[in-house]
């Protein structure tokens, strides 16, 4: 194509038209171009075209609120605020990442969160949407257009923008409980490490974790002293390597919790298992392991 | 933190009237949402649909309304060491993990027949009182060492933390020997 083009502007330099004389990279200013084209078309009479309307709200339209927090750190002197915005539920998926999404494609483009997967599986959209940590996918919108849904980041952690939470901490925790499988000795077989169907039984309930930090920042204690406390998700997941039977530091993952800080700061106030969007059991794996330290 | 704890109150902020303190730090804010959805809007050419979804499209909400009465206000985040450094593992110390935890448990779960073993069977003997004394007494120390461990973090206040553990076992002490001087001068036995 590219040599036709070429060819074609030799023959004939004067009638070619400005779509062509733009480079692959040319910044010029998309007005000139717009201009140029709409000089040399013809204008089309309105009633041969069709009409796109403004969306504009129906009789039967279901229009719910959405207060929904904004920070934003390029205006650092700024408080957090609430904005309102409103949308016609007939028109949007059921759940609240679709609602998010609309505002964000249709409506207002600077709001920021965090989403990948829309269900369930990746853990990037955990927020506090009515007064409960979960995740956004997988939370459907309550139909009742009278109540208005509120949706802030998750509880105590430093806000990067909107509605997107700084996990650093929550990250560097789960390093430090090392989650990955440690052995020495090779399997007998030099193949697999294999288990029984009954030690693999015991991964159950805590293989699911997505590490959404749902349950951490549903968790009291994890809020004042998330500096040491590991919180109910790291917790599992160090529960899920200190069960596993193939591990053979279990002594050493049990021996690095045995501080006053990092499990102990868990006084079962059960919010973890309460909002845990997976529906697993954080609480019962840290009772698991003070259990299996209780009297070593 | 207040705001998590009294969701009602913000609710109440937010519906109130336009007080004089700016609760937004924004020059063009209007104050509560009610009143934002009669505004006009300052964005002049914008579509219907902009206009329709934002009802309040320059409206700022109160949202810090307990700002005001934090105790221990969080510090800007910090980091220790790089991102990708694993968060520091303390060195094992069973005396205040899992020795402790078990002690702990040990005690509260003695503390259910020592509380209704004197109302069965009716007795008054002091060895009883006594293991019930001391019982109590260091299972409301561990609780309150506890409470202090959660709400005062050494690495915030560290002189405030020391004063407090100091002040618990003054305290624990005094409760010994005041239940010491009742069992042996007012328990008539």
């Amino acid at each position: 194509m590219a040599a036709l083009r070429t060819t074609s502007r030799l023959f004939n330099p004067l009638r070619v038209s400005p779509v062509w004389k733009r480079g692959f990279a040319s910044v010029e200013p998309i007005s000139a171009f717009s201009e140029a084209t709409s000089k040399s078309s013809k204008v089309i009479p309105e009633s041969k075209t069709s009409t796109i309307k403004e969306p504009a709200p129906e009789k039967e339209s279901k229009i719910k609120t959405f207060h929904i927090y904004r920070w934003n750190p390029d205006e650092p002197t700024s408080k957090p605020r609430m904005q309102s915005y409103t949308l016609d539920l007939n028109k949007t998926g059921p759940m609240m990442l679709d609602a998010l999404i609309r505002i964000k494609n249709e409506v207002d483009p600077t709001l920021t969160f965090r989403r990948s997967c829309r269900e369930g599986i990746c853990g990037s959209c955990a927020m506090n949407i009515d007064g409960v940590n979960t995740l956004a996918c997988l939370c459907r919108i309550p139909t009742d257009t009278k109540a208005e849904s509120r949706i802030y980041p998750l509880p105590h952690t430093y806000v990067v923008k909107d509605l997107v939470p700084d996990l650093t901490q929550f990250y560097k925790q789960y390093k430090s409980i090392k989650p990955y499988l440690q052995r020495d000795t090779p399997p007998p077989d030099g193949r697999e490490n294999r288990q029984s169907k009954a030690d693999r039984k015991k991964l159950d309930g805590l293989y699911e974790c997505i590490l959404c930090a749902c349950c951490s920042t549903s968790c009291p204690s994890y809020w004042w002293n998330s500096e040491e406390y590991l919180g109910p998700a790291v917790l599992l997941q160090s529960y899920r390597w200190i069960a596993d039977s193939r591990d053979e530091k279990t002594a050493q993952r049990q021996d690095a919790l045995n501080n006053s800080m990092s499990l102990y700061r868990c006084h079962t106030i059960l919010n973890c298992s309460r909002t845990c969007p997976k529906g697993l059991n954080p609480a019962l794996a840290i009772a698991e392991i003070k259990k299996s330290m209780a009297f070593t | 933190m207040a705001l998590i704890a009294r969701p009602s109150l913000l609710r109440q902020v937010c519906t109130a009237a336009p007080s004089k303190r700016s609760l937004s730090t924004k020059a063009f804010a209007t104050p509560s949402i009610h009143a934002a959805s009669t505004s006009t809007i300052r964005h002049a050419p914008q579509s219907v649909l902009i206009q329709n979804t934002l009802p309040g499209y320059n409206s700022v909400a109160a949202f810090h309304a307990g700002g005001r009465q934090a105790i221990l206000p969080p510090l800007p985040q910090r980091i220790q060491g790089t991102i990708n450094d694993a968060a520091i593992v303390p060195d094992p110390t069973p005396a205040h993990g899992s020795y402790h935890w078990t002690f702990e448990r040990l005690i509260a779960g003695a503390l259910v027949p020592l509380t209704i073993a004197p109302f069965a069977a009716g007795s008054l003997n002091p060895i009883m009182d006594a293991t019930f004394c001391a019982a109590i007494l260091v299972h409301s120390h561990i609780g309150f060492e506890s409470i202090i461990i959660d709400y005062v973090p050494t690495h915030r206040m560290p002189k405030t933390r020391k004063a407090l553990m100091w002040a618990l076992k003054a305290g624990t002490l005094a409760v010994g020997v005041g239940l010491y001087e009742f069992e042996t001068n007012d328990v008539v036995t």
